[in-house]
């Protein structure tokens, strides 16, 4: 029987954060009174001085979880391995900074942090005696373009099954399960002078049931030759390599790795007025969850704040609470 | 990327210090979705009316308080350049920035945990100098 459970990420309202239209209690209210039952955070973001949080800092975050009543479920943290311009931070080094934010995680009440993609798989068996210390499991983020075929990624896999501890997991992205482009992104790459011609291709690779990063893969990691010739702005330059961050995996790719996953984000580029979200097929993946008896939360995961329009307001609120009814009515459904 | 996060508006304006314009000072939010060590700043550039003022001339600020080159901020680890906070960029100039419009451009350029090149961000504003 499955116990999913809604989250959300406030990296998702962070343009209203960073503007000062709302604090930190005004987007914990907000997401609450949506119906949202936890909360993830990046202390980085909205926590001052982290992982070096004050007391009172920390105390006002147990307020704002007892005032909403949302649960804390995940710290998403950083590995600063180039904190220094003239160096790379030493094994030892990178394990303390980790360490800070075990016990930052402790502090805030989490069990869970999300590791970004690309943490090494060395920091985990070090890590361990500190994750049971202060009872925080760490899970890397297997995010688009960052997946499954990358070295890093499968490495750290690798590593969590040898070591095979219930403080180990994966964070999963749901970017690898876009059945289409965005087409905000599109539209706003456009906007930026991106041609056209080049997301007509990845549209098409997406109605061929692939995408851009794996038609690269099998390409000797070079853009295909018809996307290349596509490409006609210097802005393509830019833009054009980022298209490989959409990625077409079937869900089945989850099946061996269903007892690691410790949670999802559901990253989102635009709830559309007719319910789902453009990119991705949510209720198909919560039914797959459901099927395979997955206990955690799905956590919003607002992306398309990054591709407002010119002259358009970003509608991270409006979007937030469309994607968390259209989450709950899925789960009503699925789940009863 | 982060071209939004970059030179607030209306924050360009001379300084003056014991009575005497001694250069300019901007305003900018963080090239990244959080905050940082100072010592994570890649490159900060300045440019006015088209022109490329020396690095050498840039220190910068969290508070107004400690001021730092850009070449001493690699080495600040423990003050933390907060997302949703300005970063105070002051440029020596003595006189500062003559009465009327000018091009003020600002670059800020941020190292990252896991993008291998730095996240740069770029606005260029008119600024009126009363």
């Amino acid at each position: 029987m499955s116990k999913i459970k809604t989250c959300v990420s406030l990296y998702s309202l962070q343009d209203e954060y960073l503007n000062h239209r709302m604090t930190l209690s005004d987007i914990m209210h907000f997401v609450a009174d949506n119906g949202c039952e936890g909360v993830e955070i990046l202390p980085d973001q909205m926590l001052h001085g982290a992982p070096d949080l004050s007391d009172e800092t920390v105390a006002h975050w147990h307020e704002l979880l007892k005032e909403t009543g949302l649960k804390p479920v995940i710290a998403d943290i950083f590995l600063n391995t180039n904190l220094y311009k003239n160096r790379t931070l030493t094994h030892r080094e990178c394990i303390d900074l980790l360490v800070k934010e075990l016990q930052q995680a402790n502090r805030l009440g989490m069990h869970l942090v999300r590791f970004v993609s690309m943490v090494p798989y060395w920091v985990l068996e070090p890590l361990l005696p500190y994750c049971k210390q202060y009872d925080v499991a760490v899970a890397l983020e297997v995010h688009a373009g960052m997946a499954f075929d990358i070295p890093e990624t499968n490495a750290f896999i690798a590593e969590m099954k040898r070591l095979n501890s219930p403080y180990i997991g994966l964070v999963i992205d749901t970017g690898i399960f876009c059945r289409r482009m965005p087409r905000v992104v599109r539209a706003y790459e456009i906007q930026n002078g991106a041609s056209e011609g080049m997301f007509d291709y990845v549209d098409n690779l997406f109605k061929q049931g692939t995408d851009l990063h794996r038609e690269m893969r099998k390409n000797g990691g070079k853009l295909p030759d018809g996307f290349v010739a596509a490409m006609q702005t210097k802005e393509d330059e830019l833009f054009g390599p980022l298209c490989d961050g959409y990625e077409n995996y079937p869900y089945t790719v989850l099946d061996d790795l269903m007892p690691y996953i410790r949670h999802f984000h559901f990253k989102m580029f635009e709830m559309t007025p007719e319910g789902p979200e453009y990119s991705m097929d949510y209720k198909g993946l919560l039914q797959y969850l459901h099927d395979h008896d997955y206990d955690g939360y799905v956590s919003t995961e607002y992306e398309g704040n990054r591709f407002t329009l010119p002259g358009h307001p970003v509608v991270e609120k409006q979007q937030v609470a469309a994607n968390l009814h259209y989450v709950q009515a899925c789960l009503k459904e699925i789940q009863g | 990327m982060f071209d939004n996060n970059v030179f607030l508006e209306n924050s360009c304006v001379n300084v003056t210090e014991n009575g005497e314009v001694t250069g300019f000072e901007l305003q900018t939010n963080i090239t990244y979705y959080r905050g940082i060590p100072l010592s994570m700043i890649e490159y900060i550039h300045v440019a006015v009316d088209g022109e490329q003022v020396p690095d050498e001339d840039i220190t910068i600020s969290l508070e107004r308080e400690d001021w730092f080159t850009l070449k001493e901020a690699e080495t600040v680890t423990t003050y933390k350049w907060e997302y949703g906070e300005p970063l105070y960029i002051r440029v020596k100039k003595p006189g500062g920035l003559t009465p009327g419009e000018h091009r003020v451009k600002l670059t800020v350029a941020t190292r990252t945990a896991y993008i291998p090149v730095p996240l740069e961000g770029n606005k260029e504003r008119t600024v009126t100098i009363a």
